[in-house]
């Protein structure tokens, strides 16, 4: 079995210092490490590796970048492979995972792609579903244990408010896995001295095969970022029309009804967008559409 | 360097990369030898501490010519204050110069932080072809038939050779323990000094310490300012922040139940200090030991297949006047490289052929320095010197200048008077005289 891990290069968040004269944060003085998220995406990756399989490691970012794939090597990939063309500019999720599609693509497709759920500078979390919209895979975000057994991988996941989730996939797939599920093991002495000088191919827009006109998407602006409004309680009135009795059990249980959900099954994924669009429009969470 | 060292034998391995191993390392591998230095920080520098002057621009100026045009530097310092203190008054002495050597090329001292120059000084050594590790804590030597062949690094596989060791590791050295050379240390010959680094604007620093473009000034203190904890102060200026801190003997701190940050609030409080901190806005604190005794606290310096240098060695000369080990670390970190070179030359590592380095340091003046002071440090950093003189010194200055009505009394009739009123013996007084006298005039 052959497995990617996507690695990034993140500022070392506990090195963050801002400089009390200019208000500016101190750049000189960041260290940079590898995301969290990513380092157990790479320390499970070497845990599966079967004798035969390989670990393959990537990563978009600057020459520093360098120093954390020879660390990856150290632990025991197999090869590293960086990234970077000066033609880049601040890079968005989106162009992020245009490269690396591009970049796995040049290795000859793996059978499993590992990645941070999240990283502790942008942590936007798209980039495990990006890959997948380019390459076509399924995806499984927020994984906490997963397991493989004859071309399917069984996925645990973590989700909002204490729930879990079992997700089941048809290799090849995606994952994006949680912070802190196991530590990056440390490297032999020997495996730290040899991947000192080991020199990291680097790939360009012109080794992906792309054009700076394929990293050109319509820009997306954030105008503003609120909290979820809270929605407005409805008081219980009880029917008026009702017995003595009917109203008394209507008072006593407040009104209570259970949660209702909807499950939507039919139509196209468009159709299905639109119909839970309309309904958090109905419910008060979205603006209606002008 | 393409090479792949691993698992091949080096001519000569440095342990800490502070400015003893940085220095020896990078002569080393000028040399066109097989060097690797090994830190334990996550890169040189990371936690390493000082105050910081760096006195060796001389030193390094011969290893790398006008170094600090492109070394991490903040200030030269061309202005000196030692000020005595009493809990509200202090007298100071200023030492002002703008002449050659100070303000002009080679210069005499710059403040420095300690995190940048450390790393850009092993930058150097690895520049000159040393293969410099990190995150690299070394916990063992290696020994074969009684002599140092090796150290351990606590990693997997972390057994590495090397014909010579350089021990550069700091103060309580572990490696000079590992080796039978240094014993453990007594509280009273220890320091543990505090500082912090505080933010302001270089036009501010300009304008309240008197100082002309890029120049820089340190202060000593001593005095009340430790109160009764043996000790001193120190507050120099970095190009936009100030560097203080407080040093007191690890053993008068515990009998005394003072704790290092308390004198340091204390210190920063203090009316003569106050108005130079004020503004500053903290950037970091720092703690770290600091081997006070000098000469007494020497290990045994070398033995077969290793040598000991900078503050593993004690070569910190922390006296009273004088805060300096950064630039004996240096000198005798090249005093050692020079030996280790010696040795591979001849290909014999044995403790007769290393013992040369004692010849070296005494060429670089290593050694010769602290001989000569080493009266001081025992003297020196004891109560009466460091806590009562200098405040008697403060008191004294405010019965001379203080006018209220009372009859003046001339200097001679106070001194006598401020004698007898302190715990202080005259018999005690003249041998004090005298041994402040042997310790710094011959
Ligand atoms: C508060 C304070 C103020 C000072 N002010 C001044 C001053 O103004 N001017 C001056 O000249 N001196 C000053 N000194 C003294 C000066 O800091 C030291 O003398 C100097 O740093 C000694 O250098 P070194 O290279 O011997 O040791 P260090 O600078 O201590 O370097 C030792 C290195 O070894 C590494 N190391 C230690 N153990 C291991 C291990 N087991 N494995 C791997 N690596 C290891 C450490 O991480 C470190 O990098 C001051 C000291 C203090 C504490």
């Amino acid at each position: 079995m052959r497995i990617a891990v996507c690695l990034k290069y993140v500022p070392d968040p506990s090195t963050i210092e801002v400089d009390p004269l200019t208000g500016m944060i101190d750049i000189g003085r960041v260290l940079y490490m590898m995301n969290p998220a990513d380092e157990s995406a790479l320390e499970l990756a070497l845990r599966l590796r079967p004798p035969d399989g390989t670990v393959t490691v990537f990563s978009v970012g600057p020459i520093e970048a360098d120093r954390l794939l020879q660390d990856a090597l150290a632990a025991g990939a197999d090869a590293a492979l960086r990234v970077w063309d000066d033609a880049l500019g601040s890079l968005k999720p989106i162009v992020t995972t245009t490269l690396l599609a591009a970049a796995l693509r040049v290795k000859a497709l793996p059978d499993l792609v590992l990645c941070g759920g999240h990283s502790v500078d942008r942590g936007s979390g798209t980039v495990p579903a990006l890959l997948a919209e380019h390459l076509d895979w399924p995806v499984v975000t927020d994984v906490t244990q997963f397991e493989i057994q004859s071309g399917r991988l069984r996925a645990r996941r973590r989700l909002a408010r204490g729930a879990r989730a079992e997700s089941e996939v048809t290799l090849p797939a995606i994952l994006g896995l949680e912070t802190g599920l196991v530590h990056l093991r440390q490297a032999s002495l020997p495996n730290l001295m040899r991947v000192k000088y080991t020199p990291i191919p680097l790939y360009g827009l012109e080794e992906l095969g792309l054009s700076p006109q394929d990293l050109h998407f319509p820009a997306m602006t954030l105008h503003e970022v609120m909290p979820p409004r809270p929605r407005a309680r409805m008081m219980f009135t009880p029917d008026v029309g009702g017995s003595v009795q009917e109203r008394v059990a209507q008072i006593m249980s407040a009104g209570v009804a259970g949660k209702a959900g909807k499950i939507l099954e039919s139509g196209t994924p468009e159709q299905q967008a639109d119909a839970i669009i309309a309904f958090l429009c109905q419910r008060g969470f979205l603006e209606q559409p002008t | 360097m393409t090479t792949h060292p691993a698992n091949q034998q080096f001519d000569v391995i440095v342990v800490g990369a502070g400015p003893a191993g940085s220095a020896a390392a990078l002569l080393v591998a000028r040399a066109g030898l097989k060097v690797l230095l090994l830190e334990r920080g996550e890169y040189p520098g990371a936690k390493n501490v000082s105050g910081a002057v760096f006195y060796g621009s001389a030193i390094l100026n011969e290893l790398i010519p006008n170094w600090w045009e492109q070394a991490p530097v903040e200030r030269p310092v061309c202005r000196r204050d030692i000020a005595f203190m009493s809990p509200t008054t202090a007298v100071a002495l200023d030492f002002r110069c703008a002449g050659a050597g100070f303000a002009t090329a080679p210069y005499n001292g710059f403040t420095v932080l300690r995190p940048k120059f450390d790393r850009w000084l092993a930058a150097q050594a690895e520049a000159a072809g040393a293969f410099v590790l990190t995150s690299a804590v070394v916990d063992d030597v290696l020994r074969e038939n009684g002599r140092i062949v090796g150290v351990r690094v606590r990693r997997e596989q972390g057994e590495i050779y090397g014909k010579v060791v350089i021990a550069c590791d700091g103060v309580n050295s572990f490696l000079a323990k590992k080796a039978g050379l240094q014993r453990e240390f007594h509280p009273h010959e220890l320091s543990l000094g505090v500082k912090e680094v505080l933010g302001l604007d270089p036009a501010i620093i300009q304008d309240r310490f008197h100082l002309t473009d890029n120049d820089g000034i340190a202060y000593e203190y001593l005095g009340a300012i430790t109160e009764d904890v043996h000790g001193g102060a120190f507050l120099y200026t970095n190009r936009d922040s100030l560097s203080l801190g407080v040093i007191g003997q690890v053993s008068s701190l515990v009998e005394r139940r003072k704790r290092p940050y308390e004198l340091l609030e204390r210190f920063k409080a203090h009316p003569a200090v106050a108005p130079l901190v004020r503004g500053g806005k903290l950037r970091e604190y720092s703690a770290h030991l600091i081997p006070e005794s000098g000469w007494a606290m020497k290990p045994k310096l070398y033995t077969d297949g290793m040598l000991v240098a900078g503050d593993a060695a004690g070569f910190c000369l922390a006296a009273g006047l004088y805060l300096e080990g950064m630039n004996y670390a240096m000198q005798s970190g090249l005093a050692a490289a020079e030996t280790a070179i010696l040795a591979c030359q001849k290909g014999n590592f044995s403790a007769r052929t290393l013992s040369v380095y004692q010849k070296n340091l005494k060429q670089r003046h290593v050694s010769t320095d602290f001989r000569a002071y080493r009266h001081a440090p025992s003297f020196v950093n004891g109560p009466r010197l460091q806590n009562l003189y200098p405040e008697m010194v403060a008191q004294g200055m405010e019965q001379i200048f203080r006018v209220d009505g009372a009859p003046k009394r001339k200097i001679l009739p106070l001194a006598y008077r401020m004698v007898r009123q302190s715990s202080i013996k005259p018999g005690q007084l003249l041998r004090d005289v005298y041994q402040v006298a042997r310790a710094y005039l011959w």
